[in-house]
C-alpha cells in the first residue's frame, strides 16, 4: 500500500509538474465550461420566460395579465395551451401560466359574497429549479394580492394556484454542454494516459522498475488511481464552475452520476491503455493521441444534439463510446435528451473497457 | 585480494537467441564475493543481454543462471531484494527531484539505506531538491548509482557506468566503484574502455558475438599473449626495420603510425643495442619509449579488430 501511494503521488508530481499535460487534463476543459458558458448565456436575458395561456379571455383576466407583466423578472408569451406546451419543451419558455375559463363570473360571484373559485394552472419544469422558485414565488404572490383586492378580508380566496409540471425535453445551451465537456474532459484523461506511459517506456522507467520488487500490478495500479483522481477533480471542477457560474442545475441521482464519470473514465484509460501497447516512440505518441482524440470529440454528439446530426454521422456516432458516455451523463446530471436508455450507456462503456484492457494486457511492452 | 565461499554469480551456458541472432551462445562464467568482475567487448557482444539475464529483466532460453545460489527465474522476487541494478540508459522520471527518487525507490524495498547519507556518499547533497532532468550526465550517472544502492546490496551491476562521461566525471564514478567494492559488496560491470576495466576489476571476461573469448585478472589476460614488451621510437630513414630486427632480443619488428615498434623478451639489452648503433650512426632515436601490452591489444590479438570499432 505504501509502495502504491508512493508511486501514485510520484506520477501525480510529474503530472503537476508537466505544464503542457496540466493544460490538457485540467485547464482545457475549464476553459471549454468557461468559454461557451460567457458565449451562450450572454444570449439569453436575465428574465424568466413565462407562457401565458389566457382561457378567460375578460377584463379581470386582462388585468391579472397586467399584474404579472409588471413583475420586473417575467416576460410573458402570449399563446394557447398546446403552443406554450410546445415552446416549453423546446426551451423558450420556462413556466406556463394558465387562466382557466370562468374568471370574471367567479370574481363577480366572490365580490357578492357568494362562494367560488377558480385555479390558475402553473407549469413548471423539476429539472430547473431555481426558476420553479421564481415563478411560483411571483404567481402565489399575485394570487395573494388578487384575493386581497376583490374580496372581503377573511372570505375564502377566489384565485388558486394549481402546479402541473411538465418536463421540458430541451434543456439551456450550458446545461447540455457541462455534461459534454466533462464527458470530453474524462474521454482527454484517458486517451492521454498514453504519452506518460510511452515516454516512460521509451526512457527505460518502466524497465528500471521491472529490476525492482515492485510488482507490475501495482504499476498499473498506481496509474489508474492517478487518472481517477483527476477525474474526480475534473468533474468537480467542470460541474462547480457550471454551477456557480452559469446557474447549471444538476437534478440527478449523485451516485449514478459518480459511477459515470468513473465508469467512463476507466473506459477511456483503457483506450489510452491500448493505444499506448501500439504506439513505438513518444513523437508518435501526441500525434496518434490527438488523431484519437478529435474526432471523438467532434463527431460524438456531445457538442452537437444528435438530431442535428445528418444521418450518416449519427450513424458513425453511435459507434463512438464517447457518445455514450455523454449521453449518460446528460441523463444522469441534467436529464437530458437520451439517445440510448442508461443502461445501454453503461453497457457499451462497460464493453469498450473490457475489450481495450483485454487487448493492452495482450500486446502491452514494458520496453 | 581472497575471495571465498559459495559465488554470488553463477552462469553456466547461457544461451539467449533472437531469431536468428545469438545474442548470448553458451556463456559461463562465475562471481566470487566481494569481486569486482567486468564484462569488457563491443557493442553487440552480448554484454548487456546476460546482465539483464541476471537483473531477471530478461528469460534465458537456456543454461543455469543462479544469484546466491538462487534460481534467476523460480526466485525473482527475493533476489530483486537484495540486488542493485543500473541500467546503459538512464532511466529516471525526469520531473522528480533526486530525494523524491530517492525516496521512491526506496519504498519498493524492504530493507533501505536512509536517504540523505546515500545522496552525500554519491556527492549530490547540495543537488537533494533538483529535478533529474536538470542534473548533468554525470550527476544523473551518480543518481542512477544511488538508487542502484537505495536497498543496501550485497551484489551491485553496472552496465556501461561511464558511458559518454567527461574525463573528470568518468573518474569521480571510478572512486565511487571502488568505495563500493571497499565495503565487500560484488559487483558485476560492462565497459569498453578497457582502461575502465584494468583500474576497475579483480576479474575481466572478454566478449564478442555472444561468446566470452578469455576471463582472468587483466595481467593473467595481457601475460597470457604477450610475454615480451615493445620498445618504440619515431621511426628514421637511418634505422630501417629490417637492420632492427636482428638486435639482442628482439622477435620482430614493425612500423605503425610514424613510430618503429620492436617486441622484446629483453628490453635492457634491446635499447643497449639500438642506442649503440644509433651512436655509430651519430643519430639520436626520437621520442624513445618503452610499452607494456594493455587489454585494447589482447583484444585485438583475440578478434583481428579494435575494440572500439
Amino acid at each position: 500500500m505504501k509502495t502504491l501511494i508512493g508511486l501514485t503521488v510520484a506520477n501525480l508530481k510529474s503530472l503537476v509538474r508537466d505544464r503542457a499535460a496540466l493544460f490538457w487534463t485540467l485547464f482545457f476543459p475549464v476553459m471549454f465550461v468557461l468559454l461557451f458558458g460567457v458565449l451562450f448565456s450572454g444570449s439569453s436575458d436575465s428574465k424568466v420566460d413565462v407562457g401565458w395561456v389566457d382561457q378567460d379571455g375578460t377584463t379581470a383576466s386582462a388585468s391579472l395579465r397586467a399584474t404579472f407583466a409588471d413583475v420586473q423578472l417575467l416576460k410573458l408569451h402570449d399563446g394557447t395551451l398546446d403552443e406554450e406546451k410546445a415552446a416549453m419543451q423546446r426551451g423558450d419558455v420556462s413556466a406556463i401560466v394558465v387562466v382557466p375559463a370562468g374568471l370574471q363570473t367567479a370574481t363577480a360571484s366572490a365580490a357578492n359574497g357568494k362562494k367560488a373559485s377558480v385555479s390558475l394552472a402553473l407549469y413548471t419544469d423539476p429539472g430547473q429549479s431555481s426558476t420553479d422558485q421564481v415563478v411560483e414565488g411571483a404567481v402565489t404572490q399575485i394570487a395573494n394580492g388578487f384575493n386581497l383586492a376583490v374580496l372581503a378580508p377573511n372570505s375564502a380566496p377566489v384565485l388558486l394556484v394549481e402546479g402541473q409540471s411538465l418536463t421540458s425535453t430541451n434543456i439551456s445551451t450550458v446545461t447540455y454542454l457541462v455534461p459534454s465537456i466533462l464527458a470530453m474532459a474524462l474521454m482527454q484523461l484517458g486517451v492521454f494516459a498514453a504519452v506518460p506511459l510511452v515516454q516512460q517506456r521509451e526512457k527505460g522507467i518502466l524497465k528500471r522498475l521491472g529490476a525492482t520488487p515492485l510488482a507490475r500490478w501495482k504499476l498499473v495500479a498506481s496509474n489508474i488511481l492517478l487518472r481517477l483522481l483527476v477525474a474526480a477533480a475534473d468533474a468537480v471542477l467542470i460541474v462547480g464552475i457550471g454551477m456557480l457560474a452559469f446557474n447549471v442545475q444538476i437534478v440527478g441521482n449523485p451516485v449514478e452520476i459518480v459511477l459515470f464519470v468513473f465508469l467512463g473514465a476507466a473506459a477511456f484509460l483503457s483506450l489510452g491503455f491500448m493505444l499506448a501497447s501500439f504506439i513505438k516512440t513518444e513523437e508518435q505518441a501526441s500525434g496518434v493521441v490527438q488523431v484519437v482524440q478529435m474526432p471523438l470529440m467532434f463527431l460524438s454528439g456531445i457538442f452537437f444534439p444528435f438530431d442535428f446530426m445528418p444521418e450518416f454521422l449519427r450513424n458513425f456516432a453511435r459507434l463512438l463510446p464517447l457518445t455514450y458516455l455523454g449521453d449518460g451523463l446528460r441523463q444522469t446530471m441534467v436529464n437530458g435528451t437520451q439517445i440510448a436508455p442508461l443502461g445501454v450507456d453503461a453497457a457499451i462503456l462497460v464493453g469498450w473497457l473490457v475489450v481495450c484492457l483485454a487487448i493492452a494486457a495482450r500486446s502491452f511492452r514494458w520496453e | 585480494m581472497t575471495h571465498s565461499g559459495e559465488p554470488v554469480i553463477r552462469v553456466a551456458d547461457l544461451k539467449k537467441h533472437y531469431g536468428d541472432i545469438k545474442a548470448v551462445d553458451g556463456v559461463s562464467f562465475e562471481v566470487a564475493r566481494g569481486e569486482v568482475f567486468g564484462m569488457l567487448g563491443p557493442n553487440g557482444a552480448g554484454k548487456t543481454t546476460t546482465i539483464e539475464v541476471l537483473e531477471g529483466l530478461r528469460e534465458p532460453d537456456s543454461g543455469v543462471v543462479e544469484v546466491f545460489g538462487l534460481d534467476v527465474c523460480k526466485h525473482p522476487d527475493s533476489i530483486k531484494q537484495r540486488i542493485g541494478v543500473q541500467l546503459q540508459s538512464v532511466a529516471l522520471y525526469p520531473r522528480l527531484t533526486v530525494a523524491e527518487l530517492v525516496d521512491l525507490f526506496g519504498s519498493f524495498f524492504d530493507h533501505r539505506v536512509p536517504a540523505k547519507q546515500l545522496i552525500d556518499a554519491v556527492d549530490l547533497g547540495e543537488r537533494a531538491n533538483v529535478r533529474s532532468m536538470n542534473l548533468s550526465g554525470g550527476q544523473q550517472q551518480r543518481l542512477s548509482i544511488a538508487l542502484a544502492l537505495v536497498n543496501d546490496p550485497d551484489l551491485i551491476f553496472l552496465d556501461e557506468p561511464t558511458t559518454g562521461l567527461d574525463p573528470q566525471a568518468r573518474r569521480s564514478l571510478w572512486d565511487l566503484v571502488k568505495g563500493i567494492q571497499a565495503k565487500g559488496k560484488s559487483v558485476l560491470l560492462t565497459t569498453h574502455y578497457m582502461e575502465e576495466a584494468a583500474e576497475l576489476c579483480d576479474r575481466v571476461a572478454i566478449m564478442d558475438h555472444g561468446h566470452v573469448l578469455e576471463m582472468g585478472t587483466v595481467q593473467e589476460l595481457i601475460g597470457r599473449r604477450f610475454k615480451e614488451r615493445a620498445v618504440f621510437f619515431d621511426t628514421s630513414a637511418q634505422l630501417p626495420s629490417q637492420k632492427l630486427a636482428g638486435l639482442a632480443g628482439v622477435t620482430r619488428a614493425s612500423q605503425e603510425d610514424g613510430q618503429t615498434l620492436l617486441y622484446s623478451k629483453d628490453v635492457p639489452s634491446t635499447i643497449g643495442a639500438l642506442l649503440a648503433m644509433a651512436d655509430d650512426l651519430s643519430i639520436e632515436p626520437k621520442n624513445l619509449g618503452i610499452r607494456q601490452a594493455t587489454l585494447e591489444d589482447v583484444f585485438l590479438d583475440l578478434t583481428g579488430r579494435a575494440l572500439r570499432d
